[in-house]
């Protein structure tokens, strides 16, 4: 029995190229306006206007070349993420990641874990309740990615969904705060594969997976039996 | 104004992996995937990426015209949001000579505009006449290239009333607006261009163009890019075939719609 299916292994890779992708061509185009005010006008909710993102994070060289990637690479990310989401439809694996009921019981009982307050790990399924929770909202922050991001790139011809986001200006806000909770969720996930669970890698490459080396199995915090226990 | 300022600017950028630091006995599978995506992500942010991606930009910015066309219409209209200060003087100007253009009357003659290409009566137009025909204003976004916009009343003539006048045969699929800015022009798609949004602007916040902005007058439809919309216009043709463009000869894409 593989841990994750043959098109989950592959959308979870093409995913990880098309969001960087997307990602740092989309700073390189903000860093053309690092700011979000109408010309006249001052916007309340950005306190850094003006700066830009270090050009070290950005991708495309210059504005019309992260444009072009930008706009190209939004198919493979929109529709990479649309065969994702309607396989673990069809196929079931949604069941592992929608929240069950008592969820927030469990996330407090892993934070508590985490923070050493409780010494064994709790029982779980295949994804304890943190990752549950960050593996169901990552579809969602990246359904309103690419939907702000239509908004912003057709603010006329399809202006009733730019008007539904608050018009241009915010609809752009609300495009850059998803990108960057996207980002966040990405980090605490990197992290977290290497500093918790890092056999999960070959499962998400060859599918397969030892449960005997699983986190609960070695009772692993971050950086905490890293090491299978009896060895 | 919305066109880009900057040409080229690249850039390196580095990943790292925190594969290293790993006792177990995958170290050396994770040092290595660890490893080879670092190299992609160094690879890949090396200024404007792998230059046989290229032709797939190009394929891929083809298609997305296809889809922006087939998106385009003659009723979705730009209405600013209601509470949108006009930009007034902070509106950017923005022209690609070292210095404002400003139409030289001593030496070029009096300052008209060409309606020409595939056209059955040439026109040419001085302000005074552009002034005499039917007027259009609206209050309009201005959508920047680079993300911004800014919000000015523009006022002018429809592009359509003068297409009328001077009757745009069936042949012409596209229409290049040609200025005294050097050599700086853009060509568009004949649906837009007829769109009621888009003008021949002689007047912005209720005054005639400054040079800063354009004058004599500009095209401007807020269903364009900035940089789609040329300034300091001195001739509009209408042609069987795309004409490319300043910006859109250099990168951006010639589609250029919002």
């Amino acid at each position: 029995m593989k841990r994750h299916h043959a098109v989950v292994r592959i959308t979870h890779w093409v995913n990880v190229i098309a969001l960087t992708i997307m990602v740092a061509s989309g700073l390189r185009i903000f860093n053309a306006y690092p700011s979000f005010a109408r010309r006249g006008e001052t916007f309340c909710c950005y306190p850094f206007a003006g700066k830009p993102i270090p050009a070290s994070l950005t991708f495309g060289g210059w504005l019309a070349g992260a444009r072009n990637w930008h706009f190209a690479m939004m198919w493979v990310l929109a529709v990479n993420g649309f065969v994702y989401l309607a396989f673990i439809y069809l196929h079931g694996e949604w069941r592992d990641l929608v929240p069950r009921r008592g969820v927030v019981r469990d996330v407090v009982e892993m934070v508590k874990f985490y923070l050493t307050i409780r010494k064994d790990h709790p029982r779980q399924g295949k994804h304890n309740a943190l990752q549950r929770m960050a593996y169901f909202s990552m579809p969602i922050v990246g359904i309103i990615a690419v939907v702000t991001g239509i908004a912003i790139w057709k603010p006329v011809e399809l202006a009733p969904l730019t008007n539904l986001m608050g018009g241009y200006v915010w609809a752009r806000y609300w495009h850059f705060w998803s990108m960057l909770l996207l980002v966040i969720l990405t980090i605490g996930h990197v992290f977290m594969v290497f500093t918790v669970d890092p056999y999960s890698i070959p499962a998400m490459i060859t599918g397969r997976y030892r449960e005997d080396l699983s986190p609960e199995a070695r009772n692993a915090r971050p950086f905490v039996h890293l090491l299978p226990r009896n060895e | 104004m919305s066109e880009p300022s900057e040409i080229r600017d690249p850039r390196r950028g580095r990943g790292s992996h925190p594969a290293e630091r790993m006792g177990i006995d995958r170290r050396r599978f994770l040092v290595a995937s660890g490893g080879a995506l670092g190299a992609m992500v160094l690879a890949a942010c090396d200024s404007m990426g792998p230059r046989s991606a290229t032709s797939l930009l190009k394929f891929a910015e083809r298609k997305n015209e296809t889809l922006e066309r087939a998106l385009f219409r003659h009723t979705a209209m730009d209405v600013p949001p209601a509470g949108a200060r006009p930009a007034g003087s902070h509106f950017p100007s923005y022209f690609i000579s070292d210095e404002v253009p400003v139409w030289d009357e001593a030496a070029r003659g009096a300052w008209r505009l060409d309606i020409g290409g595939m056209v059955t009566k040439p026109l040419q137009l001085s302000l005074a006449d552009l002034a005499a025909l039917p007027r259009t204003g609206y209050k309009l976004d201005h959508f920047c290239v680079e993300g911004w916009t800014a919000v000015a009343t523009r006022t002018g003539v429809r592009l359509s009333d003068i297409a009328r006048l001077a009757g745009v045969q069936p042949g012409a699929k596209y229409v290049d607006f040609q200025s005294f800015d050097n050599d700086y022009h853009e060509s568009w798609d004949i649906e837009s261009a007829m769109h009621p949004q888009t003008l021949v602007v002689y007047a912005q916040d209720g005054h005639y163009l400054n040079a800063a902005w354009g004058a004599p007058a500009r095209i401007y439809s807020p269903v364009k890019l900035g940089y789609k919309n040329t300034k300091y216009l001195t001739r509009i043709s209408f042609l069987p075939a795309r004409n490319g463009g300043y910006w859109s000869d250099r990168g951006y894409e010639w589609y250029g719609g919002v």
